[in-house]
């Protein structure tokens, strides 16, 4: 009897934990299929007793979700991508090029990056974007998220190259490849497990990154998901079931790939993590 | 062989890219914004003007930004006091089950990966005065409304459980990898020795843990001194200036407000704040926490 209530009193508190993080996405979930306010102020528990599945078209047409949905998707996919390739390459030069000390000179510096608090680079920023003249267009996100994700990439992808073993590159060198080939053709296809982690941890920050995307961009057609939600919300402030089916739509993606990759995910963010 | 791994002109190209973005976006911003804190500029026109530490003395005399630093004290407190206990306790009741590990590591993390934008829309309609969830709840014990986000005694408490509910699962994983990372002997050993759980919890593992949670003080401090798009989301600062932080008073004054240079001092101050608070962390309390050896 007291060693049934020891060992299920932990599981008691967990599953109240659990509770408490899953309970507000399906308050939310719920409510997106009721008819209106009064729907869900009457009924705020329980499942609707209609399902009014109009919310989600009003939301996706009305509210342009559309366009931010794919605005968000081709920003973070193409920063992601070209943060791995230059981080790679960063990495990979001084992992395993032979550069004598301008290779623990460039690692640290890179790595001074991550003590930095972002957030209070953005004037300077700011003004860069300006000055460059692409304030208002999709680089004006681009170009900082790829700057801004160098730092973790080349820390995981460095720590990664360096546990390859050395004879690899010296059967390369035999077989004449140069740097280069090295990189492309070995170290590269090598690495692909530690980028895909890399790759995810940086797409989810990009696509979820809000400050950047809310004052770098002024045109509406050109604003990202989270933007355009808080923009959604501050319009249909009072129709919460539409306001609801916008942040299931915004919020589904995310969960749909966090579950095929969890284990990734979990990887690359806490070992990011760590070593901040 | 050395020759071909030797090429410091590959080198070059393959460094300066990466470089380049990192000067620019990085080591250049931090120079700049000491440089403009400087000065009355409004971030458009040709004309800046040296001011010396004028804004800074302005900022340090101005008692909105004084709130705001507040509010960034009461991210670090609350997350300090609040969040790491839960966490520990947490993370130690999720390695010790048998049962249901993969499902609860799996569900906590999930609010980590989402867009703080979006949860913070989710969370303002949770606090919905008339049909939000909260109130629904409390309702049931006949207790009378509450404006979670529009009454200046509890908002930013509102806030600072939803970047709670947000984080919690993050820091529980790491916690968690360090927990289970530690070799079962010590435990077995303890466990022959009739050590209960509870003992072995306080007297083995949160010694040998000591240093990860450290490692989730410090993030969390850098985390609340960087607090600024929960805010803009759920109160926009407000009501009455009662929820600011340090970073959303910067972009207020620099971007809406075109004072650029004072702006830039706030940002300068935001480094120097976390630079003293992270210094005091290491050398006051963290010193303490040597390597652990297994």
């Amino acid at each position: 009897m007291l060693r049934n209530l020891k060992k299920s009193l932990p599981h008691v508190v967990l599953l109240s934990y659990l509770l408490v993080i899953l309970f507000p996405f399906l308050f939310v979930l719920f409510s997106s299929v009721k008819k209106d306010n009064n729907e869900i102020a009457l009924n705020p528990f329980g499942i609707p007793k209609e399902f009014v599945f109009n919310n989600y078209v009003e939301a996706w047409v009305n509210a342009k979700i559309s366009t931010y949905f794919f605005n968000s998707l081709y920003i973070s996919i193409f920063a992601s991508v070209v943060t791995i390739l230059l981080g790679s390459m960063f990495a990979f030069a001084v992992t395993r090029m032979r550069q004598g000390k301008w290779n623990g000179i460039l690692f640290s510096l890179v790595l001074i990056g991550m003590l930095i608090p972002n957030n209070a680079l953005m004037l300077p920023i700011y003004t860069i974007v300006r000055k460059l003249g692409i304030l208002n267009t999709h680089w004006a996100l681009i170009i900082p998220y790829i700057a801004n994700a160098i730092p973790f990439t080349i820390i995981i992808l460095a720590a990664f190259m360096r546990s390859l073993p050395r004879e690899i590159e010296e059967a390369a060198v035999m077989d004449g490849l140069k740097a280069q080939g090295i990189f492309a053709r070995i170290i590269v296809p090598l690495t692909i497990p530690a980028m895909v982690t890399v790759f995810i941890v940086n797409f989810l920050g990009n696509w979820n990154e809000f400050l950047l995307a809310n004052y770098f961009l002024s045109n509406d057609e050109l604003r990202t998901l989270p933007v355009g939600m808080v923009q959604f919300r501050d319009q249909y402030q009072m129709n919460y079931a539409q306001m609801s089916a916008g942040i299931v739509y915004s919020v589904v993606p995310v969960i749909i790939i966090y579950a095929i990759l969890q284990e990734k995910i979990i990887e690359g963010v806490t070992a990011g993590g760590v070593k901040g | 062989m050395n020759k071909a791994l030797k090429n410091p002109l590959i080198f070059t190209l393959f460094v300066l890219p990466a470089l380049f973005l990192f000067l620019m976006f990085f080591v250049y911003p931090i120079f700049s914004s000491i440089y403009y804190s400087l000065t009355s500029w409004n971030g458009v026109s040709d004309t800046v003007k040296y001011t010396g530490l004028t804004n800074f003395k302005k900022a340090l005399g101005d008692e909105r930004f004084w709130v705001s630093a507040k509010n960034n004290g009461w991210f670090i407190i609350f997350s300090c006091f609040v969040q790491v206990p839960l966490i520990v306790l947490f993370s130690l009741l999720i390695a010790n089950v048998k049962k249901l590990k993969g499902l609860y590591k799996t569900a906590v993390f999930m609010p980590a990966i989402m867009s703080t934008a979006v949860i913070g829309i989710l969370w303002g309609f949770i606090y919905e005065p008339n049909i939000g969830l909260i109130n629904k709840i409390i309702g049931l014990f006949g207790v009378d409304p509450i404006y979670w986000l529009s009454d200046e005694r509890v908002a930013m408490l509102s806030i600072l459980i939803t970047n709670a509910w947000q984080w919690t699962g993050f820091y529980i994983v790491m916690v968690l990898a360090a927990i289970l990372s530690i070799p079962g002997e010590l435990d077995e050993a303890a466990k022959i020795d009739g050590a209960t759980g509870v003992q072995r919890a306080l007297r083995i593992t949160l010694p040998l843990i000591m240093p990860i949670i450290s490692v989730v003080i410090m993030l969390s401090i850098a985390g609340a001194m960087k607090a600024a798009d929960i805010v803009i989301v759920m109160t926009k600062g407000g009501p009455a200036g009662s929820t600011e932080v340090m970073a959303t008073y910067m972009i207020k004054y620099a971007i809406t407000n075109f004072k650029y240079g004072y702006g830039n001092a706030i940002a300068v101050l935001i480094f120097m704040f976390t630079l003293v608070v992270t210094a005091f962390y290491q050398l006051v309390i963290a010193r303490r926490n040597e390597r652990i050896e297994y």
